[in-house]
């Protein structure tokens, strides 16, 4: 067992009593050793006295060589028990006569001669060397041998009663140390035994007995003021407990109710995104039923104005304006409302192309010309040398440079609206620039705020007075974006507005299929051997009313037209006949258009025309895909489908009789910098 | 058995016979012509003597006067005495030897009788003991004697052979009438005579 670990009792105890035993041990021996020598000093004196009694006893003797008269006298030491052996050496240093204790003698332990006088222990025996004389003559040497049987069995009994006394005192130091541990290990056991009271319980309201003022009484003060320390503590953190568990009960509860909140409101959410699908739905429903009698209104309307100014009904040409301009304006309407639905549902992508800049422009240009003339202002282009190719989403760009310059029309009066582009180059990254100023009626600071935002005219009067939806800059903001542009005005109230906006040259979204990268550009690059109709084209249509005012306004352009209902019909005639361009609707009498798209791109004879989608479907990307040269959406814009259907005339034309001048860069020679007063293509 | 004790025996025999033989041949060469060793011996024996006895104060007329020996009759020492005396001393009395031819010669030098202090009478003086004793009667001298029966007759000390060895007799009685104190330790190693015969007869 080990003694470290015995208990502080038992460790007290033996403490004492080894201290106790220990001092007596070596003061016992001590007092042993001292007594011993002194005693065996004792001895040697005896014996040495001894030894001078004999020698004088025996000098007679040995003076007359009287061997059997010593040796009497050596035996006289039989008295003296511990006396082994005496003898008397002559002067002559031979042995003369001996005494043994004991009968058997050990001759080699005695010296055979004599020796020097005086004594000497050798081993266990004490020896004695005298020299025996006769009136001052040596007549020689008495040898005594003691084995010290006295002081050996003095040394033993000592050693006996010392270890009794030992003995006793140790039990009395027990006896004494078992009864004064008590005063030590009494409070500790004490202690120990309320602290054990206070774990296996766990009751903090236990406090130890102070015994005495000492160590161990302020050992135990000390674990007192713990124990109550833990037990405010304990106190605390129960209280602290029990507010928990309430609060966690409430807090549970809280979720539970949340819980049934939440899903309540995932119900509602339900609820609002069915409501909201059912909203799209309708939305995209709507836009078919209102454009398609919409298309049939424009159509009429502009070709009966056409007929009424040649059969100059002049009264009847402006109320024909008025229901067309009225037409228009709903269709924009109704084309923004459906813009900005789509982008806020982000279903707006961008078809990325590349395009040429000036051609885009020219076709604005004449698109936004009546708007020009129709408040007397000036149209001013500056087109830089450096501008060129451009890579982005066309239709988007177009559009807005047109809400801009419609815009710009719209709220100003004899004014110079002037567009600007050029092409710089910014943080690694080549922009185009277009800028639209006008000298009209301004912007305040107040309503520049808003500027961007859906719905927020300038001011409600202002739409009473110029009409508008709002819209117009919002979905320019939000394309702008897109592209990842950026678009800013500087304006001043009656000094006119500055709209600039800045667009990546090249565009890095991807969304069109390579394969139609380069094809899909609005000039055929590759030129086609194949003999065509330059005059003649092709429009496949379901709807009646469409084929019949595209043959009416396409006759009238001076082409040969040919209408057909079905996509079948359709093939085999561009087959037959070869026109220059088709128009191809996606809504057909007896299939899809874009099966008849991809079917006229698969042939190899049909591939090389270009193909203009004309529909109610708002697919753009799609159509381009798959491998249509425009896409325009019903009600169409005439005059932007009499450009485009110009423009490929040309280019096949130039490309048939291997003209290398492209037409497009002819059209900006002449443009460049020029004032155009009205840019519609002599064709009209 | 038998034969071991028989062995013994014999043995035993044979020694006894041999020491006798030695012993009878020691006793004829003393006889014939005392050894010089045996009167070694005896001079070593009278220096011991001289240390053992106490004189008194009036045997001596000085306090360094020496103690002087004399020898009666026929001289066997020789020199031998002489010589283990020489260079000796006993209480700072140095030895003096003086010889006398015959008792008239010892009582005629003999007038103050303090000259000697010890007297030797040799065997050849066997006839004329009670003679000699008789002078020295009331004077502090100690005799010495090699004769058989000597201390019976008077003498202090006698001189004996036993066992081829010296050995001798002392007559307390002898030395308290000529005021000698001899030493218990002498004593202890004589054989003592008692009543020493007045009329001076031989014992023997």
């Amino acid at each position: 067992m080990n003694l470290q670990n015995i208990s502080i009792k038992r460790k007290l105890i033996l403490m004492t009593m080894l201290t106790s035993s220990l001092a007596l041990l070596l003061s016992s021996a001590s007092f042993l050793i001292y007594d011993l020598i002194s005693f065996r000093h004792l001895l040697t004196q005896d014996l040495a006295t001894q030894a001078e009694i004999i020698g004088y006893n025996s000098a007679a003797a040995m003076a007359f060589k009287d061997e059997p008269a010593a040796t009497a006298t050596l035996s006289a030491l039989t008295a003296k028990g511990d006396i082994v052996a005496a003898v008397l050496y002559g002067s002559d240093g031979k042995m003369f006569a001996q005494y043994f204790r004991t009968a058997r003698t050990l001759p080699e332990v005695l010296p055979a001669r004599s020796q020097e006088k005086g004594y000497r222990f050798e081993g266990q025996y004490l020896d004695v060397w005298h020299d025996v004389s006769l009136n001052g003559d040596r007549l020689g040497t008495l040898f005594l041998q003691s084995d010290m049987r006295q002081w050996s069995l003095r040394a033993k009994r000592y050693a006996g009663i010392c270890l009794v006394f030992v003995l006793v005192s140790a039990s009395f130091a027990f006896l004494v140390s078992s009864k004064l541990q008590k005063v030590i290990s009494g409070p500790i056991v004490h202690l120990e035994d309320t602290m054990k009271m206070v774990s296996a319980n766990k009751n903090y309201a236990v406090r130890a007995v102070k015994s005495y003022a000492d160590e161990i009484g302020s050992l135990i003060d000390g674990f007192n003021t713990m124990l109550s320390d833990i037990q405010q503590r304990d106190w605390a953190l129960r209280t602290a407990n029990d507010e928990l568990h309430t609060r966690t009960q409430e807090l549970e509860e809280e979720v539970s109710q949340r819980k049934k909140a939440q899903e309540e409101l995932l119900k509602a959410k339900h609820v609002a995104e069915e409501a909201s699908r059912a909203k799209s739905t309708f939305l995209a429903n709507m836009s078919h039923e209102l454009r398609t009698p919409l298309n049939a209104i424009i159509g009429y309307s502009e070709m009966l104005e056409e007929e009424a100014r040649d059969s100059a009904t002049a009264e009847n040409v402006q109320d024909l304006q008025k229901i067309q301009s009225a037409g228009k304006h709903l269709l924009s309407l109704i084309n923004d409302v459906l813009d900005l639905s789509k982008i806020e549902a982000g279903k707006m992508t961008l078809h990325l192309e590349s395009f040429d800049v000036t051609a885009m422009i020219d076709e604005i240009v004449n698109a936004v010309q009546p708007a020009i003339e129709k408040n007397k202002n000036t149209l001013r282009v500056h087109l830089a040398d450096e501008v060129g190719v451009m890579r982005g989403d066309v239709t988007k760009v177009r559009q807005i440079l047109f809400n801009l310059l419609s815009n710009a029309c719209k709220f100003t009066d004899h004014g110079i609206i002037t567009v600007e582009v050029d092409q710089r180059r910014e943080q690694g990254e080549d922009w185009i620039r277009l800028q639209v100023a006008d000298t009209g009626i301004g912007i305040s600071a107040k309503q520049k705020e808003n500027l961007f935002q859906e719905f927020a005219q300038a001011d409600t009067s202002i739409a009473r007075k110029y009409g508008g939806t709002g819209l117009g800059l919002a979905i320019c903001h939000r394309f702008v974006e897109l592209m990842k542009g950026r678009i800013g005005v500087e304006s001043q109230p009656g000094q006119g507005s500055t709209f600039t906006v800045h667009l990546p040259a090249q565009a890095k979204i991807e969304t069109v299929d390579p394969i139609h990268e380069e094809g899909t550009s609005d000039i055929p690059s590759v030129v086609s051997e194949v003999k065509t109709d330059r005059d003649t084209i092709l429009v496949i249509d379901d709807d009646p009313a469409v084929r019949d005012l595209m043959s009416r306004f396409l006759g009238k352009l001076g082409f040969n037209v040919l209408t057909v209902g079905s996509g079948d019909e359709g093939l085999r005639l561009a087959k037959r006949v070869r026109p220059a361009v088709i128009t191809l609707d996606v809504v057909l009498s007896d299939c899809d258009g874009w099966s008849v798209l991809r079917r006229l791109k698969a042939d190899s004879e049909l591939s090389k025309i270009p193909v203009i989608m004309v529909t109610i479907v708002d697919n753009e990307a799609m159509g381009l895909d798959l491998g249509a040269a425009n896409y325009l959406i019903k009600p169409v814009d005439r005059e932007r489908l009499a450009v485009l259907i110009e423009k490929h005339r040309i280019a096949r034309s130039s490309a048939t009789t291997e003209t290398n001048t492209m037409p497009v860069s002819l059209l900006r020679d002449q443009k460049h910098d020029e004032e155009v007063g009205a840019g519609v293509p002599q064709k009209r | 058995m038998q034969v071991d004790a028989t062995m013994r025996r014999l043995r035993l025999l044979i020694t006894i016979l041999v020491i006798l033989l030695s012993s009878w041949a020691l006793e004829a060469r003393a006889q014939d012509a005392p050894s010089s060793s045996e009167y070694l011996i005896k001079a070593g024996f009278i220096y011991n003597f001289a240390n053992l006895v106490q004189w008194p104060q009036n045997a001596f007329t000085q306090a360094d006067s020496p103690i002087v020996i004399g020898i009666l009759g026929e001289d066997h020492f020789g020199v031998t005495l002489d010589r283990v005396l020489q260079g000796k001393k006993v209480n700072g009395r140095p030895f003096v030897v003086r010889r006398f031819k015959s008792v008239a010669d010892l009582a005629q030098s003999v007038i103050d009788l303090k000259d000697c202090q010890i007297l030797f009478v040799s065997s050849s003086e066997t006839a004329h003991v009670t003679e000699a004793i008789q002078t020295l009667r009331g004077i502090s001298v100690l005799t010495i004697g090699e004769i058989p029966g000597f201390a019976k007759r008077g003498g202090i000390i006698n001189l004996v052979l036993e066992d081829n060895k010296v050995r001798f007799e002392v007559n307390v009685e002898a030395a308290k009438q000529a005021d000698l104190n001899i030493s218990s330790r002498l004593l202890a190693l004589a054989k003592i005579v008692q009543h020493p015969v007045l009329d001076g007869r031989k014992t023997e």
